[in-house]
């Protein structure tokens, strides 16, 4: 790896009483990427999280996250922005309040402030609403607030733990892009989340947890993994007969609501699909669709030999 | 799976650049402060509780007032009596509203998820505990600020002076702000809000009503049969001869060393608020209630007297103490050390990283 890494985790332990909430964490983050942090309920995701944004001590193991220790140092506070998966609002402030409110806890201004915060009202898209009280705010609207409040101190690295929860389908493509334009200027993320296919379309890399370890960090965009493809096709018959003169593997689609028109086939990359789409094609076989069952980080998930605990 | 890193575990910029400078952040600053109270005073402010809690209680010392005044002025009495009377309805009034006012602030705060976040900022724990105990008070003399127009009206029937009229509302305010702090650090060592709410109130009963039970209650224990000196008679008088000779002489007696518990006098609010509106060198025989409770405040304070006085024909011997000595400053003194603690033990509590949590919480 050649940047030192923005956020690094060597040997995280942290116990709560019995419960071995993080046991094993090693974690390098590089700068400027956006990073999932994938693993069932319970895995110690957030735990880590907290550790990482300087709220918890761990019990063993070294933390750097921007370049200082998060438990010690008001420089890598300065440089965190931390979104929690269940928090409040001060319901009675108006959102442009809550976010010059924020801006002062980070020693900004009064007018630096008030810059601040109608710039990320503009960027959640939440400018009609800045003068609105925190507690008319909906759901979706509020993880935008909350969004907004993280990025109050333009920090260099953002810790979001299920940010998309809540939020409809076009907040989440606008969250999307804003994490990427944020990671195309520098910032680094990590993103919990349990809505893989989203994290599929906007990470780098993923980092998978377990039982409170890390199992696997991935280099998604590198790795080249055999996936399992939906072949649909008009003809399911013909689609046999031609699978079997070409010995292609066919798997029987279970979940398909159309039968026998839809198959399922493993493929090592992508240009083994364009290949065995020609070919099918060619043979006059009337496809309507090939595409992926799963996404990347799907499948990686439920490769993973873990239980939910 | 087991990583190896490569990398230096050494503080650098996330670029890779040089090292920066860790500045330390400061224990207590004053933006940080003002930030945390703020934005608590703006939440106080605009709900319409506070309004109506605003108007009951403007409406219930007004009533109260008026009362004790128009009590004076048809029954004849001593209306110098009427502004340490409203003055302890106040006080009374204050100490039931002041536990509200932050005996939930941290705790409260922790449970609807809007403590993290900003524990998380370059707030300090001194910050945030100052802050909401800034808050606090403020709401707390608002409450006294609506008194005002009916502790002026009844200072200005007599019995204080300007001096005695402005040391009574300070001490009162700080006793006010006193209540808060205690009821911060609760907040801050309990994880539910009811929890911290009947611990301060159950201090405040402590030092109002608990104190003079507790004083009571010890008396017999303090009191303790002794060789002590006597001024009396020590001989009955000859037949035809009508004058007792009074010598000193030593005798066993029942004394009670209330010296020792005093204190538990002192540390009460009511005893205190009355000790500030006391006038000092005047007969307490033939003043104010304040007066009063000095006096026998002080008594309890020097205990039994070094010759007890059984020569009760001779004109009495002036007091060997100086039963006009004020007691305030001990008691206040000794309640702002219980509010420090509060304070402290809030700011402890709020230090983060956490190493331990308290018990039945999350950090978010």
């Amino acid at each position: 790896m050649a940047a030192v890494p923005a956020i690094l985790a060597r040997d995280l332990h942290r116990s709560f009483g019995t419960v071995r909430a993080v046991a094993g964490v090693d974690l390098a983050v590089r700068p400027g990427s956006v990073t999932a942090l994938i693993g069932p309920n319970g895995s110690g995701k957030t735990t880590l999280l907290l550790i990482l944004a300087g709220l918890l001590v761990p019990d063993h193991g070294s933390v750097l996250v921007a370049g200082a220790d998060p438990a010690s140092s008001a420089t890598a506070r300065s440089r965190i922005g931390w979104m929690p998966d269940a928090f409040g609002t001060w319901d009675s402030l108006t959102a442009f309040e809550v976010l010059t409110t924020m801006a002062g806890a980070y020693r900004l201004g009064p007018e630096q402030g008030r810059d601040r915060a109608w710039e990320l009202l503009k960027t959640v898209h939440l400018e009609d609403l800045a003068t609105a009280p925190a507690h008319t705010l909906s759901r979706g609207q509020k993880q935008r607030l909350g969004m907004a409040r993280a990025l109050i101190n333009s920090p260099d690295v953002l810790l979001l733990d299920e940010p998309a929860s809540g939020l409809d389908p076009r907040s989440r493509i606008e969250m999307r892009s804003l994490l990427r334009a944020l990671a195309a200027a520098g910032t680094t993320v990590l993103i919990s989340s349990h809505v893989l296919a989203e994290l599929d379309e906007m990470v780098d890399d993923a980092v998978f947890l377990s039982r409170g370890h890390t199992v696997t960090a991935e280099q998604l965009r590198a790795g080249a993994a055999t996936r399992r493809w939906r072949l649909r096709s008009l003809d399911g018959p013909a689609l046999q007969r031609w699978a079997f003169e070409a010995r292609i593997t066919l798997v029987p689609d279970t979940d398909a609501p159309d039968g026998a028109g839809s198959v399922l086939v493993d493929l090592t990359d992508d240009a083994a699909a364009a290949a065995l789409l020609a070919a099918a094609v060619g043979a006059g076989v009337p496809v309507v669709s090939l595409a992926p069952v799963s996404g990347l980080l799907e499948q990686a998930y439920l490769s993973l030999d873990t239980d939910r605990r | 799976m087991t990583t190896t890193f490569t990398v230096p575990l050494e503080p650098s910029g996330p670029g890779g650049g040089s090292p920066a400078p860790d500045t330390a952040a400061p224990a207590i600053s004053w933006q940080g402060v003002r930030t945390i109270a703020v934005l608590e005073l703006r939440q106080r402010i605009r709900s319409t509780r506070w309004r109506v809690a605003l108007a009951v209680w403007f409406a219930l010392v007004g009533l109260v007032s008026v009362l004790i005044g128009g009590a004076f002025a048809s029954l004849g009495g001593d209306p110098k009596w009427a502004f340490g009377l409203v003055l302890m309805f106040v006080l009374g009034l204050g100490l039931v509203v002041a536990p509200t006012l932050a005996s939930t602030a941290i705790n409260g705060d922790r449970n609807a998820g809007t403590l993290a976040i900003l524990q998380v900022t370059l707030l300090s724990p001194a910050d945030i505990a100052v802050g909401k105990l800034l808050a606090g008070w403020a709401a707390a003399l608002a409450f006294l600020a609506v008194s005002l127009p009916f502790l002026i009206w009844s200072a200005l029937l007599g019995g204080t002076t300007v001096g005695g009229f402005s040391l009574s509302l300070t001490v009162l305010a700080l006793m006010l702000g006193v209540v808060c702090a205690i009821g911060l650090g609760f907040s801050a060592l309990t994880a539910r809000t009811a929890g911290s709410s009947v611990l301060t109130y159950i201090a405040v009963a402590s030092l109002t009503v608990l104190t003079p039970i507790l004083f009571v209650l010890t008396f017999p224990a303090v009191t303790t049969t002794e060789q002590v000196v006597v001024y009396g008679a020590t001989q009955e008088p000859t037949a035809g001869d009508d004058s007792y000779e009074c010598t000193n002489f030593t005798a066993e007696r029942e004394v009670s060393h209330t010296e020792r518990t005093w204190w538990l006098l002192a540390i009460n609010p009511f005893v205190i608020l009355a000790d500030t509106g006391a006038q000092p060198g005047l007969d307490p025989e033939d003043s104010g209630p304040f007066e009063a409770i000095r006096a026998a405040t002080n008594e309890m304070r020097n205990g039994p007297p070094e010759v007890v006085q059984e020569c009760w024909w001779e004109s009495q011997a002036p007091p060997t103490f100086d039963d006009g000595a004020p007691i305030w400053p001990w008691g206040l003194g000794a309640n702002l050390l219980l509010g420090a603690a509060g304070l402290a033990v809030a700011i402890r509590r709020l230090k983060v990283p956490y190493r331990t949590l308290p018990g039945g919480t999350r950090v978010a």
